[in-house]
């Protein structure tokens, strides 16, 4: 245990320093340096909008470049973006660089697709938005209106949607939704976290020399050596060009110095440009040139492709022998670090990425997305990480309280007493920030998947939680989202929807003429015992998931044909080694990573299903099916009978229920698990919805868990809540030993569990006390992963009534946090609706 | 003691709460007991008053008579004594004249609108959920806490049970009044690491006013219970205008300071709050309490916590506000 009376700051703050329970966005000035103050006002104050730059130097570089191999021609693209997008430097501002010029603004990304993005500007003004709101100026919207005639049939979305067969269109995102792969269709794929630690050793410039090196090696008249000098001719493009960009800004800090009046302002700059000018090829000396690097080297991952979800790695560990060596020789002080740290969150929140309006009805307050950085955890050899460094992340994220970045604790039987305690003032806070990892877990799950044991125990969550090999793995997390509610509507139904009729939008095409979404695998109406529905569920469930990994794989393939990223392959080994693009295989371990949604919905589904119909007698199938045709009404009993606390539902410790989640949750991973993709690796299955459990929920009949038409499908591996009241009714402890009962290691993708618990119930040391030993046991049980929102039930209602005066109010949403009153009222009912585990 | 058709001892539970964490160390399960001795008019609890079964009636649950009407159909009485108002939703059920208390009302309710409060368990049904936890309470210096109600109304019962908590290495709380004899709390404090009870007030005619009972035997009992050598957690449910008054708290404290010695470990004043309203009006109970010592709710925890600190300073005794802080175990 700790020692009560060791105060001595580990970092900025003691570590027991309390910042209330429940406070999220209660506080004005919550930083103790006055320029982070500023500068959280103006970035919260300044409207996010867009950029043409990028997109009209694509268009005419993609047509000036075209007889070039695919991957030069993108290198000499994007060193045309660097040398020429207008740059500018901020008040204030010790860390420079942006996506593009004006504040707050996102680039567009036309070489990925174009014709949303145009009929929202002409049909869905973006600045009248309630929630993701942009303000476009009339040069930029007219801008991207001529992108259309210039990019048509040449976009990476047109040619994946192309390549679909019927089948796959009628029930992925372009039909009936049972799988979502519309994430990296229209966009980039992100989901990567760069080599951060041989940047900052070596600097572009030792990179630089690596490639000539190996580039000098080659024999030009062996054809095996032809596709590699291109391959390195790109990356020398590419890393000119980044160098240039970072010099840029060294150029414009110098001009900026020169004309300051301000003698300490002039100093300032004269030091960013000085460490620019440095960075731009050598390797940063101190920790102000490391955090410099490390924050423009990833925004130029984000200027070459618009994946979200590009992550920020171990903070503590990348930063550490920086840290420990200014300390020790005196170069910068403890203080000044920890502004600079808070100044990159606030870097990070000033990131754009446009969505359209039925992605942010379902996602919305992202911002840019999958900012993540972990601090904690073990090194490769199994010895606790944590230090200084640790607490000054979570420090920094009480004295900024913004959704950026998604941060991640990891824990393991050694962690600190001291840093739980931190990172459990933290979360009380109730912004939702930090999540918490289970080191023990996850390193198993990413040995299972392919690593040895020091790499595994190196892992950063990509993204929300997904386990990952900083800088050696491209891992295509988040490749696509499984509705494992839709997949049960069909299993019992003959393949048919529930919902099937007239009113549907394909009935013309489908229905009408005989045929149904999936295959006639079975029925509760013919079904004479429970396995005759659960091999329904289990052929219904590989049907769907060959359909959902057909669709990933044109996906992956067309991302490595048309859109190869060379900036990127510097950034992650060993594609120098190997000379092929990070798309293409380029990366040491390579891995697709879609998540299941509706765990609990599901589960709860068949289990009411075989309590009922089989084992009770109480209820035919024709009866439940009937109900749920009529999507309950005037079935009210069964409505309430299925929703009621006599059911075996998931979420209570009650194995005739939990065995089934697990049942379900096993098909989903026996049909997903090690499959090769087309770039090179093995699929692994993921558990968690991010907020696509509303999204589902919209294409899914009333379900047999008690749901509405409708409804959103529970989230992430929690248990089912529906209108009539949540299904977990045994508190957290059953929660967690319910949960645990599932096979964690077997989700390489990973998972999420959401917490709510109402301030009472974790206010107090007793209740700080007791919410650590309760993950400490969960975790100790073989749980992955936690997240919470500490938020009063009455404080969501109240802002959803007056938003004017919870403008601040973050909360936890599913792999993130957000501002509570810029979600959209979907979203924001869902989360009243979780259950809130309130002792009061 | 109570026993069911198969002879074994049973008690009737009102609830099982998990994750307990104020009234105790640790995690805990929490078990109400049925039946009080005691009428308290703060008391957030009214379902655990009588000793018998009850049924408890939920309104705003039923699904009206016209689309359900199960509650009826199972009622050996064709429904007379159940009220429903002019929509078909139940009102209420009639215990005093005509309702047998055979329960199948409740049993047949899809819907929740009929409730059972105090279901009749035996010592290995307890247990079993007991020890579903075992981990939570081992990792967190937690265990099982029996409450009520008035738990030594169950003294036979409570002290089988705490037998068994024991055997599994189940650590054990008692929430009591001490408002029984002796020996009846004896032989259940031997089993027992922490016991939690209340000096409510000192005066006895004021004790007597509120709560419809003395505090002579109360005093006497938490007295020989300090020198019995249990520790105790001791409480004050300040009530506004009832016992928040300067002159009682002090006698409190030198009460506590002289007469109990160092088996107080914390004196916890916990503020009133208003609760468990739902609960007396699906009883079709009257809130004793009525209006009355309703206050501000952050003003209220400021006073409580001026009281803690007054009683620290002046008596030198281990005073809290509310039951958040650490227990010195």
């Amino acid at each position: 245990m700790y020692d009560e009376k060791n105060t001595a700051p580990a970092a900025i703050e003691p570590f027991d320093k309390e910042w209330g329970v429940g406070v999220s966005g209660l506080t004005e000035e919550p930083s103790p340096f006055p320029r982070i103050n500023r500068m959280l006002k103006w970035v919260k104050n300044i409207d996010s909008t867009a950029d043409s730059e990028r997109a009209k130097i694509f268009t005419e570089c993609y047509e000036k470049f075209a007889m070039y191999p695919q991957n030069i021609k993108c290198a000499m693209t994007l060193r045309e973006v660097f040398r020429r997008v207008p740059i500018n430097i901020w008040p204030g501002e010790l860390i420079v660089g942006e996506l593009s010029a004006p504040p707050n603004s996102a680039p567009i990304y036309p070489e990925f697709s174009v014709d949303w993005l145009v009929e929202e500007i002409t049909e869905r003004p973006m600045e009248l938005r309630r929630n993701d709101r942009y303000v476009i100026s009339e040069e930029v919207k007219k801008d991207i209106l001529d992108l259309q005639k210039a990019w048509k049939g040449k976009t990476v979305s047109e040619a994946i949607i192309a390549s679909y067969t019927d089948e796959e269109k009628k029930g992925n995102h372009l039909g009936k939704g049972v799988i979502l792969d519309g994430l990296f269709v229209y966009a980039g794929v992100g989901h990567v976290c760069a080599d951060y630690e041989k940047l900052l050793s070596v600097g572009f410039g030792g990179i630089k020399a690596e490639i000539e090196a190996k580039l000098a090696a080659l024999d030009t008249t062996n054809p095996a050596d032809l596709s590699k000098k291109d391959f390195y001719t790109a990356e020398l493009i590419v890393l000119e060009g980044a160098s240039t960009y970072i010099r840029r800004y060294g150029e414009l800090a110098a001009d900026m110095a020169r004309s300051e009046a301000d003698a300490v302002r002039k100093k300032e700059l004269e030091r960013v440009s000085s460490n620019c000018l440095w960075v731009a090829e050598g390797a940063p000396r101190d920790f102000w040139e490391a955090i410099q690097l490390w924050h423009i080297a990833t925004n130029m991952i984000i200027i070459e492709t618009n994946g979200h979800s590009v992550t920020y790695g171990c903070f503590d560990k990348i930063f550490w022998p920086f840290f420990e060596r200014d300390i020790a020789s005196g170069t910068l002080t403890r203080e000044f670090m920890q502004e600079l740290i808070e100044h990159s969150f606030i870097k990070m929140h000033q990131l754009r990425k446009i969505r359209d309006t039925f992605a942010i009805t379902f996602s919305s307050g992202t911002i840019m997305g999958g900012t993540a950085l972990d601090v904690g955890g073990v090194d490769e050899f199994g010895n606790d990480i944590t230090n200084d460094l640790s607490y000054m992340v979570l420090d920094a994220h009480a004295h900024t309280r913004i959704p950026n970045p998604w941060m991640g604790v990891r824990l393991h039987e050694n962690s600190p007493e001291e840093f739980k305690i931190k990172t459990f003032n933290v979360i009380r806070i109730g912004t939702g920030e930090p999540k918490i990892f289970n080191d023990a877990p996850m390193i198993e799950s990413l040995m299972r998947y392919g690593k040895p044991i020091e790499d595994a125990r190196s892992y950063v969550g990509v993204g929300c939680v997904e386990p990952s090999v900083p800088g050696k793995t491209y891992g295509m997390h988040d490749s696509g989202s499984f509705n494992l509610a839709k997949v049960l509507e069909l299993a019992i139904n003959g393949g048919r929807c529930v919902d099937c009729g007239p009113s549907c939008a394909r009935w013309a095409e489908c229905g009408a003429l005989g045929k149904s979404l999936g295959p006639d695998t079975g029925s509760i109406l013919t079904a004479e015992s429970f396995d005759d529905v659960a091999a329904s569920f289990d052929a219904q469930m590989k049907y769907w998931c060959d359909i959902m990994i057909s669709c990933i794989n044109k996906m992956d393939a067309a991302q490595q044909r048309l859109k190869p990223l060379p900036y990127l392959s510097l950034l992650v080994q060993d594609c120098i080694g190997r000379a092929v693009d990070v798309t293409a295989g380029g990366a040491l371990y390579n891995h697709s990573g879609p998540q299941a949604v509706g765990l609990g919905t599901a589960a709860d589904g068949l289990s009411v299903i075989k309590q009922l119909i089989f084992d009770e007698k109480t209820v035919t199938g024709k009866e439940l099916l009937q109900a749920l045709r009529d999507n309950w009404e005037g079935h009210e009993p069964l409505y309430a009978t299925v929703n009621g606390e006599r059911m075996h539902h998931y979420g209570n410790d009650d194995d005739r229920a939990d065995d089934i989640a697990r049942f379900v949750m096993d098909t989903y991973c026996k049909y997903i698990e090690h499959r090769p993709t087309p770039h090179g690796g093995e699929y692994m299955p993921g558990v968690f919805s991010v907020t696509n459990n509303v999204l589902h929920g919209t294409y899914a009949a009333a379900s047999p868990d008690g749901r509405k038409a409708g409804e959103p499908v529970s989230d992430c591996i929690g248990p089912a809540h529906t209108q009539l009241g949540s299904h977990d009714r045994r508190g957290p402890t059953a929660i967690a030993k319910s949960v645990a009962k599932l096979d964690h290691a077997r989700i390489g993708n990973g998972e999420i569990l959401n917490w709510k618990f109402s301030p009472s119930a974790v206010s107090g040391v007793t209740g700080r006390e007791a919410l650590i030993s309760l993950m400490d046991t969960y975790f100790a049980d073989g749980g992955m992963q936690s997240q919470f929102a500490i938020v009063g039930r009455e404080t969501l209602i109240e802002a959803q009534k007056k938003p004017e005066k919870y403008a601040d109010l973050l909360v936890r949403i599913a792999g993130y946090s957000a501002y509570f009153v810029e979600l959209s009222t979907e979203l924001q009912n869902d989360l009243i609706g979780r259950t809130e585990l309130s002792f009061d | 003691m109570m026993t069911n058709a198969a002879g074994e001892p049973t008690a009737l539970v009102t609830n099982i709460q998990k994750y307990t964490i104020h009234d105790g160390p640790g995690i805990r399960t929490e078990i109400f007991f049925k039946g009080c001795n005691m009428r308290c008019i703060w008391c957030s609890n009214p379902e655990t008053l009588s000793a018998l079964p009850q049924l408890g009636v939920y309104p705003a649950k039923c699904l009206g008579r016209q689309k359900c009407g199960r509650c009826a159909g199972a009622c050996p009485q064709a429904g007379s004594p159940i009220r429903f108002d002019a929509d078909g939703v139940i009102k209420s059920i009639d215990f005093a004249e005509y309702c047998e208390g055979c329960l199948r009302c409740a049993q047949a309710c899809p819907a929740g609108a009929v409730k059972i409060w105090g279901t009749s368990m035996t010592v290995p049904e307890l247990m079993k959920i007991i020890l579903e936890d075992k981990a939570y309470y081992e990792r967190s210096g937690g265990g099982v806490t029996l409450s009520g109600g008035e738990v030594l109304l169950s003294a036979e019962f409570a002290e089988l049970l705490l037998k068994e908590c024991k055997k599994e290495g189940v650590g054990t709380c008692v929430e009591s009044a001490l408002n029984v004899p002796w020996e009846r709390a004896q032989a259940v404090l031997r089993l027992t690491d922490l016991l939690i009870t209340d000096i409510k007030h000192m005066n006895a005619e004021k004790h007597r006013e509120y709560t419809g009972s003395g505090n002579e035997r109360i005093l006497r009992n938490i007295k020989k219970a300090a020198e019995f050598g249990v520790k105790i957690l001791l409480r004050t449910p300040v009530v506004p205008g009832f016992n928040d008054d300067d002159e009682n708290m002090r006698a409190t404290g030198a009460y506590i300071r002289d007469e109990l010695g160092g088996a107080v470990i914390q004196y916890q004043l916990l503020p009133y709050r208003k609760m468990g309203t739902e609960k007396y009006a699906s009883l079709c109970m009257e809130y004793p309490i009525g209006d009355r010592a309703v206050v501000p709710r952050g003003e209220w925890e400021n006073k409580i916590a001026e009281l803690a600190a007054m009683l620290t300073d002046e008596f030198g005794i281990p005073a809290a506000a509310g039951s958040g802080n650490k227990l010195p175990l």
